[in-house]
């Protein structure tokens, strides 16, 4: 029980966060909100359309459906090596006994790396017209047929320019992985292994469940991270080409800072705002069912 | 209830926020601007490479009013990549925090700027000046609105050609193509001497839109889509028919590199200036490119053609694209007897300036410096400058609704690549266009 002083001291501590938050935050989503009622070119006095900008998402924009199902690919990419890579990643690291730092920083590299860099690196990777690093590799052990152009082919862009986003951080949640991993107490494994228990039983069994807190909240930052997405497509694509690589965020902006619809574009941002909060929610759902269960 | 009652004062304030803003024009008479001088410092913002001749010589001639005008300074905020430009010039716009100078093609965006009262009246400035007539005319028709209106000032005059390999061209056996059909014969006698036959910038996505435009222009005029803007004409109609199946055989014809619709400007660029590619097609500010220093397969091998005429064409071989830059608006809220001072100090003193760096200026009262060694090809697009039609191929980046507009280069690429057929290109670029034109430019 917190004295009144104490209380006090806490409401002066947290209130310059809460209120930053509700400026940087809360505000912009709630100027979204509204805006999303309305039509405005930016120069045009709006226009209160209702939920017209609802109805046309919803109903009659073939763009907005194809980019929700491409961030579904893009979620499931990113987290394909966010979260089963670095888990592999940080579950053999704790095998390695010399040069684990070495590894460690290479692995984090691409986290610190600029996105414009990082986006002009993969255009060379994947380039075919000058030959690409991918393209030249599949040459060099014979397999000529497989060779593409990575980004313009329909069948592939979208897991070519959701890769590199998996790629940047899966070094970053494999060390935040390793760290759970090594405060596992040794004496769990121990016994396990003394009773005949194999690697992969110990961390199915052991490893797994014991980081499981720690997974879930990786869990958490990849998807939200992932499900904003929008740099590395954005300068990989531009959405392209046709639409075949537009994601919504992509979309939102070509909406708001091209098309100049800004009402529109505030109605998209709202459902990826809610699209978050729904991925949040359900992960929390995992969560508490594992509470109970364990 | 309290809670609601909050919430509902929130989004309120939040709305009227949105509404806000400063209000009332600025003066967009020029010839009303007169009084005493008071030296500020003042900003451009900018969409131009930040080395590019067109800056320094704004840099030269800002750093000598200065010294004439203490207290005085100009700002140059440049953004030269596009998209990243227009997102922070609209979003100034919409503030109306806008500099005394800004970027802007003749755009509907723009057109909506001007209505608003936000730009000075160039034609009436030019005119107070006695400048009008230097000016050529295509330079100054390209920054005009549809009304003829002129609010934007040309800072450049360049004329778009296909810039082609000779070399190249005598390994394939081929010779300059006559009509748009023959460049895309070109193209297979190219692939089969073992090089790419087009370089092709598809990632910026207007360099293909040019493509778009040229068919059009030469069986149906310049007004053709000046009609197609705002719904009055169809995509659908023989002019943008022909259009979509001449880019579509290009596509098919393997005139593109693989994989384009990823290539950057300087990929696009590289591909060509390096001996891999036998076409690009370019405005003349890459003249200087083709007249340094080059790679021996190229070095010495580049002469250009202009656009390719049609059967039954009704715009001449000497009409094509030829444009004089992104303009630069005067914003009136800021329009003051300072700026007037310093733009009749730099329109007087940016022709021969920029002129002298090698480069065309938009008047003709200053003869371009050529390169010191002498070069043909220098002297063959001078000539070209001389000897120019009428009528221009407008861009259609610059013309169609922003909406319509990036429709239409997202499908372009993939009628190019042949996953959609012309016939489908039309029918959603036709759906889009009869959608949004009618509210853009009610």
């Amino acid at each position: 029980m917190l004295t009144n002083r104490s209380r006090t001291a806490v409401l002066v501590f947290l209130l310059p966060p809460l209120g930053l938050y509700l400026v940087a935050v809360v505000g912009p989503i709630l100027h979204s909100l509204v805006l999303s009622f309305f039509e405005w070119d930016g120069l045009s006095a709006m226009t209160f359309v209702g939920l017209d900008n609802y109805r046309q998402m919803l109903f009659d924009d073939d763009i907005f459906w194809k980019a929700t199902g491409h961030g579904l690919v893009y979620l499931a990419v990113s987290l394909f090596f966010q979260l089963v890579v670095a888990l592999l990643l940080a579950n053999l690291l704790t095998y390695v006994r010399r040069g684990r730092e070495l590894v460690k920083t290479a692995y984090l590299l691409p986290a610190i790396v600029s996105t414009v860099a990082i986006a002009l690196m993969f255009r060379r990777i994947y380039s075919l017209e000058p030959l690409g690093l991918v393209n030249a590799a599949l040459g060099a052990v014979g397999l000529d047929g497989l060779q593409r152009p990575w980004l313009s082919d329909l069948d592939t862009v979208l897991v070519a320019v959701s890769a590199p986003e998996g790629w940047r951080f899966a070094g970053l949640y494999m060390l935040i992985l390793y760290a759970a991993l090594i405060a596992v107490p040794k004496e769990l494994e121990e016994a396990a292994r003394l009773d005949g228990a194999s690697e992969w039983r110990i961390f199915t069994q052991i490893r797994f469940p014991y980081i499981r807190p720690v997974f879930l909240t990786t869990a958490i930052m990849a998807a939200t991270y992932s499900l904003r997405g929008f740099d590395i497509p954005y300068l990989l694509t531009n959405g392209g080409p046709g639409h075949a690589s537009e994601l919504l965020t992509t979309y939102m902006y070509k909406t708001a800072f091209t098309s100049t619809n800004f009402g529109y574009a505030s109605t998209l941002s709202v459902f990826i705002v809610l699209q978050c909060v729904v991925a949040v929610l359900l992960i929390g759902l995992v969560r508490r069912s594992g509470r109970y269960a364990s | 209830m309290k809670y609601t009652r909050w919430g509902l004062a929130l989004l309120l304030a939040l709305a009227l926020t949105a509404c806000g803003g400063a209000s009332g024009t600025g003066n967009t008479d020029p010839t009303k601007v007169s009084g005493d001088i008071e030296p500020r410092a003042i900003s451009w913002l900018l969409s131009r490479p930040a080395d590019g001749a067109v800056i320094t010589t704004v840099q030269d001639i800002a750093a000598d009013y200065g010294k004439e005008h203490p207290g005085f300074s100009l700002e140059l905020i440049t953004t030269p990549d596009r998209p990243s430009y227009l997102q922070k010039l609209e979003t100034l716009a919409t503030a109306k925090k806008l500099p005394e100078f800004f970027d802007t093609d003749a755009t509907p965006f723009a057109d909506k700027l001007r209505a608003r009262g936000d730009m000075v009246d160039v034609e009436k400035l030019l005119d107070e000046l006695g400048m009008l007539d230097d000016y050529r005319p295509l330079a100054l028709d390209y920054q005009r609105f549809d009304d003829g209106g002129l609010f934007l000032m040309p800072f450049e005059f360049e004329l778009e050609a296909f810039w082609f390999n000779t070399k190249l061209f005598d390994k394939a056996g081929i010779d300059v193509p006559e009509t748009l059909d023959d460049l895309v014969d070109t193209c297979g006698p190219l692939r089969d001497a073992g090089v790419v036959p087009i370089a092709l910038d598809g990632q910026d996505q207007w360099p293909l839109e040019r493509y778009m435009s040229y068919y059009p222009f030469r069986t149906a005029g310049p007004d053709y889509v000046k009609e197609l803007k705002k719904g009055e004409a169809s995509i659908t109609d023989e002019p943008g028919r022909q259009a979509a199946g001449w880019i579509h055989d290009l596509g098919q014809a393997g005139c593109f590199p693989d994989g384009f619709s990823s290539t950057g400007y300087t990929d696009a660029r590289d591909l060509f200036t390096t001996g891999k590619a036998a076409i690009y097609q370019i405005g003349t500010w890459e003249l200087p490119t083709f007249l340094g220093d080059l790679p021996p397969a190229t070095a010495g091998a580049i002469d250009y053609f202009t656009l390719p005429t049609t059967d039954g064409a009704v715009t001449d071989p000497n009409e094509f694209t030829v444009v004089s830059g992104i303009g630069t608006a005067i914003n009136s809220r800021t329009f003051d007897p300072l700026v007037k001072d310093f733009v009749t100090y730099l329109l007087e003193e940016y022709p021969k300036r920029y002129a002298a760096q090698g480069r065309f200026s938009s008047t003709t009262n200053v003869e371009t410096a050529a390169p010191e060694s002498g070069s043909e090809l220098f002297d063959k697009v001078v000539a070209q400058m001389d000897d120019l039609g009428d009528q221009t191929a407008m861009p259609w980046d610059t013309q169609l609704d922003p909406t319509s507009n990036s429709r239409l280069q997202q499908e372009l690429t993939l009628l190019a690549q042949g996953e959609t057929t012309p016939d489908e290109f039309l029918a959603t670029v036709d759906e889009t266009i009869s959608e949004n034109a009618p509210k853009y430019f009610e």
